[in-house]
């Protein structure tokens, strides 16, 4: 395993004297061909901890490379030089000494692989946002690196042109096996791509994992949120014969398949995919009536926010299918969720 | 017109490209890389002092920067021992001094004017060194136009500060500028206007040159 390793930090440390900020990463390591989603609020250093992979910060220590090839960066605003779509891949390759027939080749199977050989001749200012992300992901990729660095790859893309992107980065990162670290704020652009997941909160790694078990587990109620676990009831968990439940009030509890110590004050996580509203009865695993107060609907999916025990309760369904999408505000709801899908969170 | 005086309107003109051009390139060679300095450190203590003094000096009269570099030659002066009062080589130390605000000035502007993602996008990419000026030259090469030509036509068309260390020596330190005014005093007209239509042709040809340059770099 250590020998896939393409980058890996152990001790970095990052410190802003002027806003105070410190980004301290105690261990994290890139492999061959994985891409790393780093993941946090605004503010929590995720582009700090970008630009130190990439080398860009210069108190940070810590960072060591291993392997061939070199390690580079696309900007979240990524800057065009002066000159063709062609020109601007070809300048990533000036003065390596290599022959004006290979520089050629690797410059159309750049812009190939990332749909813009079109426009090669086209000058790099007249491009839309779109274009331009295409052109700097091919004068990063034209480099062969061992390590390539996103800062919001997604950002000011429509929903088809996402996914386009990341289809063809998906298939960029196969064909060469490089290892990505990727930084966003947005979730789901985060899951298009990740196969790990790595959370950040105030300049600390909360919790680095493969990308299910970061959804599925999250370590605490903060990366719970951030990974879109979004119900988190507080309550005391009974641990009995039967199974365990979390109790929220005398009238409110909820089964989960988890253990613990009996007694104990826990969040009960629920993803508000994995919370169903019903009519009737429903399957899964009843936990009550809620309410509902509202009901926004973007076409694809329904977010639903129910009362339920004071508190209010998100459920995600696909838009358009079954009794659902009659849902209105004020009207009563059965809720349920299956216990193999209820998280338990320790709570102070 | 006779053809003594087309020979002398020839000579004149080759004197005055003799000065005009060394002291272009010499301005560009200190105002370059000091313009790209000021531009890419944006911050630092004496910064404001040196960019409120380039652009002091793209306003300075050039009569009175003149002066200054006659009180610097003038026998008695600092630089007096190196006897240049009077040469061509004063004009040239004078045209440096008149070009190089130009140069810097509008040197800073453009290399200001980059994004700031430019330097490190460059940097990520891990652009050698000397490619990397080559291609920071390449980005402000609209900016280096218009310094060249700003930088070329104070130089040419200056007539106060080449007078007054040079002296309009015939032969020697007499270039277009300073022969117009002379030939007008002396009522020679013919002579004069002949050797305004260079002066002016000049400008015009040389302004014409790059842009065609530029035109073909951006292609």
């Amino acid at each position: 395993m250590s020998d896939r390793r393409a980058l890996s930090c152990r001790g970095l440390r990052v410190v802003r004297p002027a806003s105070g900020f410190t980004l301290e990463v105690d261990a994290l390591d890139l492999q061959t061909g994985e891409v790393l989603a780093i993941l946090g609020p605004n503010g929590a250093g995720k582009s700090t901890l970008l630009r130190a992979l990439a080398g860009l910060e210069a108190s940070a220590d810590g960072v060591t490379r291993t392997g061939e090839g070199p390690v580079t960066m696309v900007f979240q605003r990524p800057a065009a030089f002066a000159g063709s779509v062609a020109h601007n891949v070809r300048a990533a390759l000036l003065g390596r000494g290599l022959e004006r027939g290979e520089v050629e080749a690797r410059v159309h199977e750049a812009l190939e692989r990332f749909g813009i050989g079109g426009l090669a001749r086209r000058n790099a200012s007249s491009l839309s946002g779109g274009e331009l992300r295409r052109l700097a992901l091919a004068r990063a990729f034209v480099l062969r690196p061992r390590a390539l660095l996103l800062d919001e790859p997604f950002d000011d893309l429509d929903v088809a042109g996402q996914a386009q992107l990341s289809l063809d980065l998906r298939r960029a990162i196969e064909r060469t096996g490089v290892a990505v670290a990727m930084v966003t704020h947005d979730l789901r652009r985060a899951l298009l791509l990740a196969d790990r997941v790595a959370v950040l909160l105030a300049g600390r790694l909360a919790q680095v994992d493969t990308r299910d078990r970061v959804l599925d587990h999250p370590r605490s109620p903060e990366v719970a949120r951030i990974v879109g676990m979004s119900n988190l009831v507080p309550g005391r968990l009974v641990v009995g014969e039967d199974g365990s439940r979390v109790e929220v009030d005398d009238q409110h509890r909820i089964r989960a398949r988890g253990g613990g110590r009996d007694g104990a004050c826990v969040w009960a996580g629920i993803r508000p995919e994995d919370l169903t509203v019903d009519f009737g009865g429903g399957g899964g695993e009843g936990i009550g009536k809620g309410i509902v107060r509202s009901v926004v609907n973007d076409g694809v999916a329904m977010t639903v926010a129910v009362e339920w025990a004071g508190l209010e309760l998100q459920s995600v369904l696909l838009a358009g299918r079954g009794p659902a999408r009659r849902l209105s505000a004020g009207d009563p709801v059965s809720l349920s969720v299956h216990p193999e899908r209820v998280h338990l969170l320790a709570r102070d | 017109m006779s053809e003594l005086s087309a020979g002398l309107i020839a000579g004149i003109t080759l004197r005055t490209l003799a000065v005009c051009l060394p002291a272009l390139a010499a301005a560009l060679l200190i105002g370059l890389p000091l313009g790209i300095a000021l531009g890419r450190r944006r911050r630092f203590r004496a910064r404001g002092a040196l960019v409120s003094l380039v652009n002091a000096g793209m306003g300075a009269p050039p009569v009175v920067v003149g002066l200054a570099t006659a009180l610097l030659l003038w026998r008695n002066g600092p630089l007096g021992a190196l006897g240049l009062m009077y040469t061509p080589g004063a004009m040239v130390l004078a045209q440096i001094v008149i070009a190089l605000p130009f140069v810097v000035g509008i040197t800073l502007a453009s290399v200001g004017a980059l994004d700031e993602d430019w330097e490190l996008q460059v940097r990520t990419l891990g652009v050698p060194p000397r490619w990397r000026w080559w291609l920071l030259l390449r980005e402000i090469r609209l900016g280096l136009l218009a310094a060249v030509i700003a930088a070329l036509g104070g130089i040419l068309s200056e007539v106060g500060a080449v007078m007054m260390v040079g002296g309009n020596l015939e032969g020697e330190t007499r270039v277009l500028t300073t022969a117009i005014l002379m030939f007008t005093q002396m009522g020679e007209y013919e002579i004069a206007l002949g050797l305004a239509a260079v002066l002016l042709g000049l400008t015009l040809l040389l302004a014409g040159l790059l842009t065609a340059v530029q035109q073909s770099g951006r292609a």
